[in-house]
């Protein structure tokens, strides 16, 4: 009885055989985040992820959640997804110092968000033009809260197709 | 209960990496680590919480230790904020 109960919890949140999928906020190449040229994102000092090198430049929500932080400059945007998962999309690398330059935000801080709702636009030329790389990594923040962690893309990925899989 | 302020040099303020780097010496007490900047409070220990206080150059932060380690990880921590923010 209680274990029949918790199994229909477990689905409830997305936590039964197949896990908890995350979708792509973006599209382009996946890339192995451990060959993302800056420590804080290769070293995992923000959670495991994957990252993408971007073939368009516009970021939407994952999943269905509430927007964390929607950085000023427009760079960085985080959210927590509705089963909890917490979500980094980092859009190019130091990218901080452009100051908001190439980047418009489409969301604000605490604003619920559906799956697919747009939420950066980004000048991949602009940025690139500007000497920064614009390698998006894109990052579980709570990553050490799942047991399970498969990143699931072949080469190339499409806006919203699976990304990652989580585990309890 | 340990508690020191600091007011941010760093140009770029507590971003992606610092949230991070911060995040992870948290991690190592067992005491209670929490950041306080304009009205809002964060867990020490969750980066995204972290970010979300959007700290910037000239803000000064509140830092509050409490628990067994508390001495050891305000002095650290302390420290911590001197050498990267």
């Amino acid at each position: 009885m209680m274990g029949e109960m918790f199994g229909k919890l477990k689905d409830m949140f997305g936590f039964g055989e197949s896990g908890l999928v995350i979708q792509a906020p973006l599209e382009g190449e996946a890339v192995p985040i451990s060959e993302v040229g800056d420590p804080t994102f290769s070293q995992e000092i923000l959670g495991k992820g994957v990252a993408i090198r971007p073939g368009k430049g516009r970021i939407v929500a994952p999943a269905d959640g509430t927007i964390e932080t929607m950085f000023d400059t427009g760079h960085a945007v985080s959210l927590t997804s509705d089963d909890g998962v917490e979500i980094l999309i980092h859009v190019g690398l130091d990218t901080v110092g452009l100051k908001g330059q190439f980047y418009t935000a489409h969301v604000k801080n605490g604003q619920r968000v559906q799956k697919g709702e747009l939420l950066i636009e980004f000048d991949i030329a602009g940025i690139t033009g500007a000497g920064y790389d614009v390698i998006t990594p894109v990052v579980i923040c709570n990553s050490d809260a799942y047991a399970g962690f498969e990143p699931l893309p072949g080469a190339h990925v499409g806006e919203l197709d699976d990304l990652i899989r989580l585990k309890k | 209960m340990k508690s020191f302020t600091y007011t941010i040099r760093d140009e770029l303020g507590i971003h992606a990496r610092p949230a991070g780097l911060l995040c992870k010496e948290a991690k190592k007490y067992s005491c209670t680590v929490r950041v306080a900047a304009g009205g809002k409070e964060a867990d020490a220990t969750r980066i995204m919480a972290l970010m979300g206080l959007c700290v910037k150059q000239g803000d000064t932060v509140s830092v509050t230790c409490e628990g067994g380690d508390e001495e050891t990880a305000a002095k650290d921590l302390e420290a911590f904020f001197q050498g990267n923010l």
